[in-house]
């Protein structure tokens, strides 16, 4: 079922296109990747979803609603937008206490947060004195207040350091573990990749691609890369069966579709010295930017 | 509702804004008791008749300091962006604007009456120092008393509502505070000049505060005054709650 559903949203700023006919889902219990490079109108669509900004047209709703006229948006839906919206003379506890007693839940859920996060040590430091981890933690345990069903993460990984990026994987894979919801924003396909079962790509304010991670990666090329001081008499020999082989420096060879087998035989038949051969798949991030890079094309 | 209310003023009691607010009037008011009872030539002399005009002293600074409250109150949401996360919790941004109409006119009244405890204190010790003692059993001074009580509370509760309505218009914390300077000090003195009639300008917002507190050469009665500021406020409190409602958060 889908708890998250945008439909032929779209957003100008002037003469500016921000989103463009924008239409997705999320389905319940799904980890998505909502993935596109910087200025691809992410954060303009997650703050229409969140009813910060009014769409020009179509619509985004949260369990059938937009976001606005939730019975009880905290206890529903948890947000982690910009790092930087604390006042930087307030305690960190204080924050969320402040906060709590806005959406009528129990004072102590602050503390209760605070140690979800890991930040037990700092609550009563004011959070002008917070490093950017600090304050994406402390967003985080923001969102975590109400113990909702469905989290909206824009960018969570930005200014967290290599230790903060596993730890944030690990506590997303709970909370889905869990049966949250999460949409979570990124730049960086390979920052989300191991968390998410889906990915929705968009560029220029279009929706590129909604796909499984799996189906993305199935997208990914097998290459055999082979290092011969014959490169030349091995490329026409191969291209000779089909296979299409690019020199990629002097004595190497990247020949795709094809496989480590085939190509050793084709070489043993001609006689041709192989010094070293391996198997490679094309990354992820190559085909993340070549689907971003071609604005536009639906798949 | 409450719990919206009570939200903002734990927000305002979390940050050091309305402590270093309470400071500077107390020390305020001790000054302007200690200016006041040093007195000009001419005045008259000291006597228990003087209690209640030291305690109105730090009327107009209160005015000022509520407008000033009310303006960081709203705008500062603003400033630092913790308007997006108010407004995830409260999706209702109508609401919000309106507990924060009622939570800084009751900050703003407990800041006024604080201030004016302070310079009960200082001015009675004043007294007793030159051997004169008030007597709140006096009716020739407790009703002077509770007038100068009313006009502060009126006072800084209309103004905290002014701020937030300016606020709520204005959005940005600096042209906001400048916008009010260059209003109170330039344009009413403008207007004032240029339509060169009293009748007119009794009806500025300044007119009406100094209505309010009853300084010499007001033009409106005290109520008069108090209801025209009230109006004032309203206006722009739902014309800043209109544009708050409608405009991107981004």
């Amino acid at each position: 079922m889908a708890v998250i559903t945008i439909q032929g949203l779209t957003k100008r700023f002037g003469p500016v296109t921000a989103v463009d006919d924008l239409s997705f889902e999320v389905d319940q219990g799904t980890v998505v990747g909502f993935l596109g490079p910087n200025g691809a109108g992410k954060t303009t669509t997650l703050r229409m979803l969140l009813g910060l900004v009014t769409p020009t047209a179509g619509s985004a709703r949260i369990d059938g609603r937009p976001y606005r006229e939730l019975a009880d948006p905290v206890r529903q839906v948890g947000a982690v937008l910009e790092a930087s919206s604390f006042h930087p003379g307030r305690s960190a506890r204080n924050h969320l206490r402040v906060i709590a007693t806005a959406a009528g839940l129990p004072l102590d859920r602050a503390d209760a947060v605070l140690d979800q996060v890991g930040l037990t040590q700092a609550a009563r430091r004011r959070v002008g004195g917070f490093s950017l981890g600090m304050r994406q933690r402390l967003g985080l345990a923001t969102a975590l207040l109400g113990d909702p069903a469905v989290l909206i993460l824009d960018e969570p990984a930005n200014g967290l350091d290599p230790e903060g990026v596993h730890w944030l994987r690990g506590l997303l894979r709970q909370l889905a573990d869990q049966g949250c919801t999460v949409l979570v924003s990124s730049h960086v396909l390979a920052e989300v990749a191991q968390t998410v079962d889906q990915v929705v790509i968009i560029a220029a304010g279009r929706l590129v691609t909604q796909s499984t991670l799996a189906a993305l990666t199935a997208r990914t090329d097998q290459l055999v890369r082979v290092r011969t001081p014959q490169a030349e008499t091995l490329q026409a020999l191969l291209a000779a069966q089909g296979i299409q082989a690019d020199p990629d420096g002097a004595d190497q060879l990247l020949a795709a579709g094809t496989t480590t087998e085939a190509v050793g035989r084709a070489a043993a038949a001609a006689g041709i010295v192989i010094y070293e051969m391996a198997a490679e798949r094309s990354n992820l991030e190559d085909v993340f930017l070549q689907l971003t890079t071609h604005q536009g094309v639906r798949s | 509702m409450i719990r919206l209310v009570r939200a903002e003023l734990t927000k305002l009691a979390t940050t050091r804004l309305v402590y270093g607010l309470a400071t500077a009037m107390a020390a305020f008011a001790a000054l302007i008791v200690a200016a006041t009872a040093i007195g000009v030539e001419g005045a008259p002399p000291l006597s228990a008749y003087s209690f209640p005009a030291f305690v109105a002293a730090p009327t107009k600074l209160l005015a000022g300091a509520a407008l000033l409250l009310g303006i960081l109150g709203m705008a500062g949401e603003f400033r630092h962006q913790t308007v997006t996360q108010t407004f995830l919790v409260t999706p209702d941004r109508g609401r919000v604007v309106a507990a924060k109409l009622v939570a800084y006119p009751l900050a703003a009244i407990a800041l006024a009456l604080a201030t004016l405890a302070v310079t009960a204190a200082v001015a009675a010790g004043w007294l007793a120092a030159k051997g004169i003692g008030p007597s709140l059993l006096d009716a020739r001074l407790a009703l002077p008393l509770g007038h100068v009580l009313l006009e502060a509370v009126l006072a800084a509760g209309l103004c905290a509502l002014v701020g937030v309505g300016v606020a709520a218009l204005v959005r940005n914390q600096v042209a906001a505070l400048v916008g009010v300077l260059v209003w109170v000090l330039v344009v009413e003195g403008l207007l004032m000049s240029l339509l060169n009639a009293p009748s007119l300008g009794k009806w500025l917002p300044s007119a009406a505060a100094a209505a309010l507190t009853n300084q010499p050469g007001a033009h409106l009665s005290r109520l008069g005054g108090a209801l025209l500021l009230a109006g004032y406020a309203l206006a722009l409190a739902v014309a800043g709650t209109r544009l708050v409602v409608r405009r991107d958060i981004t």
